[in-house]
């Protein structure tokens, strides 16, 4: 099962309301056969942009961070169930994957385009000379086109 | 042949390591019973079949002189990094700040590759960290908050990594 990270955006709550409004998400997480790894508190703080959930409009919010493991299946009805919710505004599921290590190529990137590989690539391209073949139209039909 | 080489052969076949040897004291002891002066007068002495080691030498000299080979260059410049590469600094789409330090206080938008100076890879993913901050409401979409103006500029418009036409 791939580990997955949900980003919370929930509106402001009371605190028991609040905490029932996550208990409810936290299910439906394991409901969809996924194991609950991690739950962060981010905190209450005013949204970047107004956002419209629900026909109301929210400027604060409380973000929270959980991290699960889940089939890769149950994404999709994880974020149809959220949509429903309408004590979210906002949610995001990521997968967490580890970064792929790769060397720095800013020195081959900031070379002349003489010098750069991709450049030399591209010359040697446009050096081949593609012949365009003759398409024979043989079959063009699937059906015998002559009457027996 | 001279009584010279017959000497330096005499000097390195007792002792071939050490290079300083008087000359003058190994004769007296070939030739005891010629005088110093005498040695001079190559005419009078007979010639001494010897067995040469010079091309023994010769070739130890030889591989002594060559060019040492496999030597980096030593005015070859340090290979540039970028800035997130150098120290390993791990994009996040929840960290607002850090990908606000690659948008415009002016516009809100990204800066290109020139003014970053960062390598494509690393490019392409903050680019992308940056909509999802965006989708998920860490990261407002056409302004950078005032708040992190006063933070340390990664990119300077003004002085980009290559030129560009803006």
């Amino acid at each position: 099962m791939p580990s997955y990270e949900l980003s919370l955006m929930l509106r402001v709550l009371s605190k028991p309301e609040l905490v029932s409004s996550l208990k409810r998400s936290a299910e439906t997480i394991v409901q969809q056969g996924g194991v609950l790894r991690q739950f962060i508190s981010i905190g209450t703080k005013p949204l970047p942009f107004k956002i419209r959930a629900h026909t109301q409009w929210h400027r604060e919010g409380t973000y929270f961070l959980m991290k699960f493991d889940a089939p890769s299946s149950a994404v999709e009805n994880l974020n149809d169930e959220f949509k429903r919710d309408i004590d979210l505004i906002r949610t995001h599921v990521v997968k967490c994957e580890e970064p792929v290590k790769q060397e720095c190529t800013l020195e081959e990137e900031l070379k002349s385009p003489a010098y750069r590989k991709d450049v030399q690539q591209l010359v040697e391209e446009s050096r081949k000379t593609v012949r365009k073949q003759f398409k024979q139209n043989s079959p063009g039909f699937d059906y015998y086109p002559f009457q027996k | 042949m001279t009584y010279d080489t017959v000497a330096d052969e005499y000097a390195r076949e007792i002792q071939p390591e050490n290079k300083i040897i008087n000359k003058m004291a190994l004769m007296q002891k070939i030739l005891p019973c010629f005088h110093i002066s005498s040695l001079y007068r190559t005419s009078m002495f007979p010639l001494l079949t010897v067995r040469h080691f010079t091309n023994f030498n010769a070739s130890l000299q030889q591989e002594d002189d060559q060019p040492a080979q496999n030597l980096s260059n030593p005015y070859q410049k340090e290979k540039r990094c970028c800035i997130l590469c150098k120290y390993d600094v791990n994009v996040d789409y929840k960290n607002a700040r850090l990908l606000s330090q690659f948008l415009s206080p002016f516009t809100g938008k990204v800066y290109e590759r020139n003014i970053t100076g960062l390598c494509k890879s690393k490019q392409k993913i903050v680019e992308s960290e940056i909509i999802k901050a965006q989708n998920a409401g860490y990261l407002a979409i056409m302004l950078k908050k005032v708040e992190y103006f006063k933070d340390p500029k990664l990119c300077d418009p003004d002085r980009p990594v290559r030129p560009h036409r803006y």
